[in-house]
């Protein structure tokens, strides 16, 4: 929040400026300065976030052709629980830097041809309006020849398929620019590495002098058997289902939004929620199970046994039930016991 | 069930009890296995004895060539009826195991003057080895947890849907007899562990050999069997019967596994096979630190074990540093595309999309759970945890199998058939334990209330200790016998078992008597459940051979043959030496059945030429002609569901062509396919899509059907439904219109072409004027 009225300030002084400037007939330059002001000022990897007033600034009330571009991520707070549409405003970052950090250094003035800008929908609904933004991830290119904004170069779902390496291409197509090879930050930096490196071999005699003597974690059944326990659950789960798919844990009901959805129906599709729970009513069972046959004998007092051994005969039962309801609920299938015709009647 | 053996070497009596177990536990085997057999029947008795499906029909072909060559022929095989015109080298390129089995038998039995055709024999080798893997499992559960656990675990193994789904009669496919195998692999290396024989560690290398032979999965225990070594290294488990259970293993198995014409050098040089010679050497670094132990007093030790370590991680680091080298220095880092999909779950459904299409490479939701492995997913968690109650080198493979698989088949539906077996094992020891506590406990209360207590505590206290007691004596004495033949150090395990055992004695282990019977009779409901719930499926939901299909209607049984018609038809109508085009799906099929040269098939080897079909139906009809053409095809068959409402047909298909052939031929884009991201085939679907070939080749004549041209499995009318085709025309369509078969146009005469074309200028309405100024057929 801080930063954004800090951005909003600046915004605002550089209004200030330009009622001053646009007596300027050459305002083209100062339109490039401020732009790369912003970029220069702009929290993350040059991605100017752009509002309603800048972009008729920017954009509308600049005469063809402009001497810039403008690229343009239409992002919505409302959506970031849409992992994709975070991913690709992530992607989108990345293209910027790359961008930036390739052509200021060149010499020539290619990094003041192309500016990323964002636009986000609560702040400047207007905006989307303009452009005629009906659904996003959308990433708009405005060339400098471009007067209607409604007819600008929109990336299609051909490039959103790829990261940001398609979105590059998409941009090097239509601006003739050179964003050059995406320069994603590595997994781990050199002097991480470095560091894993030294403990591990700082560390190996005092592990292999433990693991001979039979003292580590490694030894003790009770963190191998939660582990299984726990691997068997996330399987059951149908996790790696989530997790191939991006299934969300639930959703909400088309209906009527402030209710949830945690179960759908049809055998093909699952939500996450609804996987641990089935996969916890799998696992139930045969934990109760296991309890009875290995704790619960040693109990001396008949009572105590009678009754925990009831309970859990009661949940067992009642989740062996539900997990058929639950099946036959969603697979739709019928499962009909095959008895010898002559007890038919 | 686990009251078939006792411990107490007492008398005659025991022996009798004795030998009247192991009666009836060879009884109770044999009925398993005529269980495992019969209830694989049902595809025979619903529909007839055929072979099913896609690949089995390519395995029937290859065991017939076999038995009408000889395996020299066989091994040398090569075939030019397929991928053509690049053609398939077989005797190299096929798992042999499943082909060489069968046609085994089919020679044994005509040697015996039994004279079965070779379609019998194939149609029903997955039953006779699904019972073979009954029994495999009763010997695996057994070595692990006794014969009660045993038992039960075979009679699970017999009907568990998952290997149902993979094994009825007619599905005559490589895991049929590749689970059995997996399993007897697996009783072997158990046998060995327990034993410290090598005549056992011999023939679990002879084992894993058949393995390799049956199927690509073998390097499923190629990587288990390493991870279970180094985790017995780990937690401290080294012995000297984990060496000689491992290292015959890797040597002998590796060596064998390279006979094997599709593994080669694969089985030294891919990544699949290194975890195997990394733990390899780890063994023998570990051996030799336990064998300086044993000749070095403690104090020499310390100062040996320092200068040992130092040198065994110098190796290691070494050996790590080439393996890494080697893996880099592959493009896919030496990992097949299926077993990278497996370890970065996300990898096929970015990169290959060939893998990603087929639906059994899917990961699986919880209703797949239900329905494959039943209520068994209730209780592999008690047999996890019976396994570790104690824990020994046996119990820790079965959960690490466990583990592993689950974990696998969470990515791949595919290997719930891995799974399975797992699961068997697992709920066979919870079930067997179970029942061996709640009628101890039954027996016990009963007993009391009849006798006096006091006496009662001590002999009623049997049952239960029965159990456990006489697995561990059993397996303590064969233990104690080889190892003293070894003259080596005493061993972990025993150790354990007599502690727990005596503990058990301390106390009775009871529970209520009307809990018990309540419990008893939940888990019997549960076991009924299972049985009730296998059979329907294997009646009703893996017995279609889906070469033959029927429905059930008011108006009685529909029969669809359409398929075997069409193959029939292009058998008797079209030259030995035409080529037919379909998508892959059909292409096994058609070589066995119709006997055409076929452009590709259900071996995915060669993408590019997959793309170039995929290509061929995603465009429009002149190009198509000419990329066809280009491949002498002379005939396109088609699969159409529109009319029946089959859905596994082309159109539901078709975007995985797209995709497919747009991987390789980047002016082929999905996107115009696609209306707003939906894939459509009505009114509102794109240009590209209303012209493409598989749309008019499907659709052609369809609305004079119903005057309207309803798609009954999209559920719409479709959206182009008068037009012509220009290039193909209309051979043959099946009864139902499921299979639809035309020949490709020949190309006429040049100049007379030209003076037409003028003409139809004005006539072909969808065509683009590119294809127009060039087409000279119209």
């Amino acid at each position: 929040m801080v930063v954004q009225t800090n951005l909003s300030s600046r915004i605002f002084f550089f209004l200030i400026a330009l009622l001053f400037s646009l007596a300027d007939s050459d305002s083209d330059s100062d339109l490039i300065n401020e732009l790369v002001s912003l970029r220069s000022s702009s929290p993350d990897s040059g991605v100017i976030r752009l509002y309603d007033d800048d972009v008729s600034k920017f954009l509308t009330s600049v005469p063809t052709p402009r001497p810039y571009s403008l690229i343009i991520f239409f992002d919505s707070v409302n959506l970031h629980s849409h992992s994709k549409l975070q991913k690709f405003r992530r992607e989108f970052g990345l293209v910027s830097s790359t961008f930036i950090s390739n052509n200021n250094n060149d010499g020539s003035n290619n990094g003041t041809k192309l500016f990323f800008c964002e636009i986000e929908s609560t702040h400047s609904e207007a905006s989307f309006h303009r452009f005629n933004v009906e659904s996003l991830p959308h990433i708009s290119l405005v060339s400098p020849t471009t007067e209607n904004l409604t007819e600008c170069d929109q990336m299609d779902g051909g490039d959103f398929a790829g990261l940001a390496e398609s979105m590059a291409e998409f941009v090097e197509r239509l601006t003739k620019l050179t964003v050059g090879p995406i320069q994603r930050p590595p997994f781990l930096s050199k002097t991480q590495i470095g560091i894993i490196v030294a403990l591990i071999i700082i560390s190996a005699p005092v592990l292999i002098k433990k693991i001979l003597k039979g003292e580590t974690l490694l030894h003790d059944r009770r963190i191998w058997l939660t582990g299984a326990v726990l691997v068997y659950f996330f399987s059951v789960s149908g996790t790696m289902f989530n997790i191939i798919r991006e299934m969300p844990l639930y959703v909400k009901d088309d209906e009527d939004q402030s209710k949830f959805v945690f179960f759908i129906e049809g055998s093909e599709m699952q939500l996450g929620v609804e996987g641990y729970t089935v996969g916890f009513l799998y696992t139930v069972v045969g934990l109760l199970l296991a309890f009875v046959t290995n704790v619960l004998v040693r109990v001396k007092n008949l009572n105590e046994q009678r009754m925990s051994m009831l309970l859990s005969l009661v949940i067992s039962f009642w989740a062996v039930r539900q997990v058929v309801y639950l099946d036959n609920w969603k697979t739709e299938y019928e499962i009909y016991p095959y008895w010898p015709s002559s007890w038919r009647h | 069930m686990a009251a078939l053996e006792s411990p107490q070497p007492a008398a005659t009596a025991t022996a009798m009890r004795h030998a009247f177990g192991n009666v009836l536990s060879v009884l109770i085997l044999v009925l398993i296995g005529v269980l495992a057999f019969s209830i694989r029947l049902f595809s025979v008795i619903k529909y007839e004895s055929v072979i099913h499906e896609f690949d089995p029909y390519f395995n029937y072909r290859v065991t017939q060539f076999l038995s009408k060559n000889g395996i020299y022929e066989f091994w040398n095989w090569f075939d030019d009826r397929t991928w053509y015109p690049l053609g398939r080298v077989i005797g190299g390129t096929v798992y042999p195991g499943l082909t060489l089995t069968a046609g085994t038998i089919w020679w044994f039995l005509n040697s015996l003057n039994i004279p079965l055709s070779v379609e019998t024999v194939c149609v029903f080798t997955a039953p006779v080895f699904s019972a073979f893997a009954s029994w495999a499992t009763y010997l695996l559960t057994q070595e692990v947890k006794g014969s009660g656990a045993g038992l039960a675990a075979a009679v699970l193994l017999a009907m568990v849907p998952s290997y149902i789904s993979r094994s009825v009669a007619g599905s005559y496919d490589n895991e049929a007899v590749a689970i059995f195998a997996l399993i007897f692999t697996f009783y072997l290396y158990i046998k060995t562990l327990n034993t410290g024989s090598l005549f056992y560690a011999t023939l679990n290398a002879l084992a894993y050999f058949y393995m390799v032979c049956s199927w690509g999965g073998y390097t499923f225990i190629i990587n288990l069997i390493p991870m279970h070594v180094l985790l017995c290294i780990v937690t401290g488990r080294y012995s000297p019967r984990l060496y000689i259970a491992y290292a015959p293993l890797v040597v002998l198995g590796t060596l064998l596994a390279a006979l094997v014409p599709v593994v080669g050098f694969n089985a030294v040089l891919t990544s699949e096979h290194f975890a195997s010679f990394l733990v390899f050497i780890i063994i023998h670094v570990v051996a030799l630190v336990y064998y300086i132990k044993g000749i070095l007093t403690p104090k020499m030790f310390k100062v040996a074990v320092t200068l040992v370590v130092s040198i065994g991680m110098v190796v290691c680091f070494i050996v790590v540093a080439i393996l890494v080298a080697l893996v880099a220095s592959s493009p896919t880092g030496g990992w097949s595309g299926r077993s990278l999909s497996l370890l970065d779950p996300t990898y096929a459904s970015k990169y290959i999309p060939i893998i990603a299409s087929v639906s059994e490479h899917q990961p699986p939701t919880w209703p797949s759970y239900f329905m494959d492995i039943n209520v068994l997913a209730f209780l592999v968690p008690a047999g996890i945890i019976a396994c570790f109650s104690p824990l020994s080198d046996s119990s820790s493979f079965v959960v690490l199998y466990i583990v592993m698989s689950v974990y696998f088949s969470g990515v791949m539906v595919r290997l719930m058939l891995v799974l399975a077996p797992a699961a068997c094992i697992m709920s066979g020891i919870a079930l067997s334990q179970a029942f061996d506590v709640f009628t101890g406990s039954i027996k016990y209360q009963l007993g009391r209330s009849s006798n006096s207590t006091d006496d009662a505590e001590d002999t009623n206290n049997a049952p239960k200790d029965d159990a456990s007691a006489g697995k561990t004596d059993k397996g303590e004495e064969i233990v104690k016998e080889r190892s003293s033949k070894k003259g080596k150090k005493k061993e972990r395990e025993p150790a354990d078992k007599p502690s727990v055992k005596s503990k058990a004695k301390k106390k009775a282990l009871v529970l209520p008597l009307e809990t018990s019977i309540v419990a008893l009779l939940l888990l019997i409901m549960l076991g009924a459940f299972y049985v009730i719930h296998c059979v329907w499926a294997a009646a009703e939901a893996y017995s279609a051979p889906s070469i033959v299909l029927t429905s059930q209607s008011r108006d009685g049984l529909h029969v669809f043959d359409d398929f075997r018609e069409s193959y029939a038809w292009l058998s008797h109508n079209t030259d030995v030496d035409d080529k037919v085009a379909s998508w892959w799906d059909y292409g096994y099929q058609t070589t066995a059945m119709a006997n055409r040269t076929v452009i590709v098939d259900n071996n995915t080897w060669n993408n590019t030429h997959i793309a170039t079909v995929g290509t061929a139906m995603s465009s429009p009809e002149k190009a198509a002609w000419e990329i066809f053409n280009s491949l002498d095809v002379k005939y396109v068959l088609v699969v159409f569901g529109g009319l029946i409402g089959y859905p596994s047909d082309d159109i539901n298909k078709f975007l995985w062509m797209v995709r497919i052939g747009g991987g390789v031929f980047p002016h082929i884009k999905e996107a115009d396919y696609l209306r707003d991201g939906q894939y459509r085939i009505n009114s509102e679907a794109t240009p590209t899509m209303l012209n493409c070939l598989m749309y008019k080749l499907s659709y052609y004549r369809f609305v004079e059907t119903d005057g309207k041209g309803y798609d009954r499995v999209r559920r719409t009318e479709i959206g182009k439904k008068h037009f012509k085709l220009t290039h193909f025309e209309e051979v043959f369509t099946s009864h139902h219109w499921m299979v639809r078969i035309y020949k490709l146009k020949p190309a006429r005469n040049r100049i007379r072409g030209r003076a037409k074309k003028l003409k139809s200028k004005t006539t072909s309405a969808g065509w683009s004027s590119k294809s127009e100024k060039k087409n000279p057929w119209v």
